[in-house]
């Protein structure tokens, strides 16, 4: 159905634009606005749900490794910790695996974290190379955590740690 | 019964549309060429993992805690477990088979060209979600394979320039992965990706029913070209005995080797090489030789680049020959595609030999 027209203009006065909007052309463009206005009134929120808490950063926390003891001193040593945490909605036993090592027979230690700084895989120790060597694309490591070769873009992270009452912890 | 029938269409409507698409004519030469059974069967395939998937719901618990326990009771403990989850297992593999080889069929037979550039760019995306279904798949178990593919896999989300870190946050659902990962590849698997693969599949069918049958390469085909045979029963009947050795296959295929289930995820395992399904073994193998700052060459500008080509194919290729033999760059481009694929794989295979 065509829709109304408006009454002539006097001859002398001009014309309508045509461009004047009718009342069929108004509800398309009210329907397409509150349209999306229901769209964004759904996505945001459900765009806001979906992303969740997943940017939160998780605190670290000071994990206890061994006793200082109990750590041969010479080599380094492949430490894999449990501790509780919070994942989610669950209480889990947070796990993972650092290599602990001493450059002056004990006095300090320096603790790597032992995933492997180009696709998350766990490092090795090989001790015949003296470096770690990541199984998955074979990225080489030094002892202390620098980059020998292969893919990893950058070293080993290096944990803080502290020595209480004979134990060894690391900031994890 | 033909009242029935009768009372039924009365009310829906429906036996004037259903008679249309059994009766669509299908060239002669498509009927006698197994070449175009592929789609069919990716269709089948996929019809296949719904209904797997539909039973082992019924008993998957997507909890960390929960989820391999309940696969290995599926596995090993339900009458029948073995066979619903081997297949499901092996048709995935057959799904990502069979739209590949779809999908070359379509680029030799140049069927992407216009008026069907939509019908690529749908299936193209059929093929990238088939491809998802499978990194969200084999996370389920919560086995160690699983745990570490998902874990390299999400890594390489995060190596993407700028907005890498949000990515990986976003799929893990948190800075580790843990049960909110779990959960959201479960929801991604069972409801978001089929209800997409679902709707897709409606459009592919519908474009393809629209424009019909690409114009043949040979002539032989060309000179039956005029020549049609209804869809039902002659051509429905060609993809159910298709379907059916697919069917038997993938049993078979099962009964001879279970499908895999490995250790418990371990966080801390060091011992443990991961290695992705064979049809990513390629890509796994491809990210040793980009080192250092040289990762988002391979973890971003090569999938984009891959990605883009397809989608822009029938944009770039205008020109109207359509035989593979004349197109001497498209085919060459293919070729060296599937031996780069080809070789990698191999040797990926071999350094875990």
């Amino acid at each position: 159905m065509a829709a109304p027209k408006l009454p002539p203009l006097p001859a002398d006065k001009g014309v309508w634009d045509e461009h004047v909007i009718d009342r069929r052309r108004f509800l398309e463009v009210a329907l397409g606005v509150l349209a999306g206005i229901g769209g964004l009134l759904v996505a945001v929120p459900g765009a806001r749900f979906l992303i969740g808490n997943s940017l939160e950063v998780s605190a670290t926390k000071w994990v206890e490794l061994g006793k200082i003891a109990d750590l041969p001193v010479a080599a380094v040593t492949q430490v894999s910790y449990s501790t509780r945490a919070t994942d989610a909605w669950r209480e889990v036993n947070q796990r993972g695996t650092v290599y602990v090592s001493s450059a002056d027979g004990g006095a300090t230690f320096t603790v790597l974290d032992g995933t492997c700084t180009h696709l998350g895989c766990i490092v090795q120790w090989n001790e015949g190379d003296s470096r770690f060597v990541c199984p998955c694309h074979s990225g080489h490591f030094t002892r202390q955590g620098e980059v020998i070769d292969g893919p990893p873009p950058h070293r080993l992270r290096q944990l803080a740690v502290k020595v209480q009452n004979g134990a060894l912890f690391a900031e994890i | 019964m033909n009242r029935i029938f009768q009372w039924f269409d009365e009310r829906t409507g429906l036996s004037g549309p259903i008679r249309d698409f059994l009766n669509y004519p299908v060239p002669k030469y498509v009927h006698r060429n197994f070449l175009y059974t592929l789609g069919g069967l990716t269709l089948i395939s996929f019809l296949i993992q719904v209904v797997t998937g539909i039973l082992m719901a019924f008993y998957y618990d997507p909890s960390t805690e929960g989820a391999y326990n309940s696969v290995d009771y599926i596995s090993y403990q339900l009458p029948l477990g073995w066979l619903i989850r081997g297949v499901h297992h092996y048709a995935a593999s057959a799904m990502v088979i069979l739209v590949s080889l779809h999908m070359l069929r379509t680029y030799y037979f140049s069927a992407y060209k216009k008026p069907r550039e939509l019908n690529w760019l749908t299936g193209v995306l059929l093929f990238f979600l088939v491809l998802s279904f499978g990194f969200t798949g084999y996370l389920l178990p919560w086995d160690q394979k699983g745990y570490w593919a998902t874990k390299v896999g999400t890594e390489i989300a995060g190596s993407v320039p700028l907005i890498g870190g949000f990515l990986m946050r976003l799929m893990r659902g948190g800075d580790m992965l843990g049960q909110a990962t779990l959960t959201r590849f479960y929801a991604g698997h069972i409801l978001l990706l089929p209800a997409s693969v679902a709707v897709l599949i409606v459009a592919h069918i519908f474009q393809m029913r629209f424009h019909g049958m690409a114009p043949a390469i040979t002539k032989k085909a060309q000179a039956q070209s005029k020549i049609f045979v209804p869809f039902f029963p002659n051509w429905a009947i060609t993809d159910t005995l298709c379907g059916l050795g697919l069917l038997a296959l993938l049993v078979y295929m099962t009964w001879a080797n279970h499908a895999p289930l490995e250790f418990p995820a371990d966080p801390t395992s060091s011992n443990y090489v991961p290695r992705p399904e064979w049809y990513f073994l390629f890509y796994f193998q491809l990210l040793k030789y980009f080192p250092g700052a040289l990762e988002p060459v391979a973890t971003i500008l090569i999938p984009l680049f891959i990605f883009g080509s397809m989608v822009l194919l029938p944009f770039v290729d205008l020109s109207e020959e359509r035989r593979p033999w004349r197109k001497p760059v498209t085919t060459l481009v293919s070729i060296f595609y599937i031996i780069v694929i080809v070789v990698f794989t191999i040797l990926a295979m071999a350094a875990y030999a």
